[in-house]
């Protein structure tokens, strides 16, 4: 091996040397261990509590619209007292947006530290994404998303509105 | 033909809160007979047992989806003529083109109300 030789391998290991040591630094950087220790199970938790407590609500409401839909309304003054009372009922009810809107509060901000944190080490280590997937479960359900159309609600401008969608209907009832 | 108040219905959701508010519209509109399942199987078994005269359905359910559930009703002979209503928060273009092509007879979206229902009941009706 000439001196040069030598000279361009210790700089090739050099430079594999920082890599790693800018690498663990990202990696450090990027608090894994306590994204999926506590950051993202606590956000599960938020918003598990949020479908609890949005679908109580949901059943409390509904079930104040059901009595005050079959109260006997026969005696008005009896009536009026009783649909006040569960008119208060309701409102009671309702304080539970405050709650649920806070627990969401959280998960937004622990999907910005995550977003924060994964675009940071993405452009650091130029990472270039795969577009496989993880596991056969994920490539599973992605089958599965695609073959049955399950697109999920939609956000803004992305799906139709209810006379948009008559509409079509009438074209394809046409076509 | 206006709808048959005394038809049977079954609604599909494996939402148990949806199904609760279909439910309740569906009363006040005057459908007292009405029974639910919570996905496209469970629905398809019930179907087989008693003759319903309208399929009201979420898409979005597992095991099977509603669209699923609307293919094999419409496969199957002595279903293929139940109406089939999809009621359902997919809202685009390509899961009501879907639907349509899979024979649904009328498509509303989430969140909705009872003059939609009742709307979407009837155009099935006096089609």
């Amino acid at each position: 091996m000439s001196i040069l030789d030598h000279a361009e391998l210790e700089n090739e290991l050099r430079k594999i040397a920082n890599y790693i040591v800018t690498l663990r630094r990202e990696i450090a950087v990027l608090q894994a261990n306590e994204m999926h220790m506590k950051k993202i199970p606590a956000a599960g938790q938020e918003l598990a509590a949020v479908v609890n407590s949005t679908e109580g609500a949901t059943n409390d409401i509904m079930a104040i619209a059901e009595k005050v839909l079959s109260a006997d309304s026969s005696d008005p003054t009896a009536y009026k007292e009783f649909v006040e009372k569960e008119m208060m009922a309701l409102f009671e009810t309702c304080a539970f947006q405050d709650l649920t809107g806070q627990r969401i509060s959280r998960v937004v901000k622990t999907l910005e530290h995550i977003e924060a944190r994964v675009s940071r080490f993405a452009t650091y280590t130029g990472v270039e994404d795969d577009p496989g997937f993880l596991s056969e479960q994920e490539a599973a359900d992605a089958a599965r998303r695609r073959d049955l159309l399950l697109n999920g609600p939609s956000i803004a401008d992305d799906g139709n509105t209810q006379p948009m969608i008559d509409k079509l209907l009438a074209t394809l009832r046409n076509s | 033909m206006a709808a048959d108040v005394g038809m049977p219905i079954l609604v599909v959701d494996d939402y148990k809160t949806m199904i609760r508010i279909i439910r309740n519209l569906l009363k006040q509109l005057g459908f007292e007979d009405v029974d639910e399942a919570a996905d496209g199987t469970e629905a398809l078994g019930k179907l087989r047992g008693k003759k319903y005269g309208l399929v009201i359905s979420d898409w979005n359910m597992e095991p099977m989806t509603g669209y699923e559930l609307l293919r094999e009703v419409r496969a199957d002979p002595s279903l293929s003529k139940t109406p089939f209503i999809m009621v359902t928060a997919e809202s685009k273009t390509e899961n009501v083109v879907a639907a349509k092509r899979a024979g649904v007879n009328n498509y509303i979206v989430k969140p909705f109300n009872a003059a939609t229902l009742k709307n979407k009941i009837d155009s099935v009706f006096t089609a």
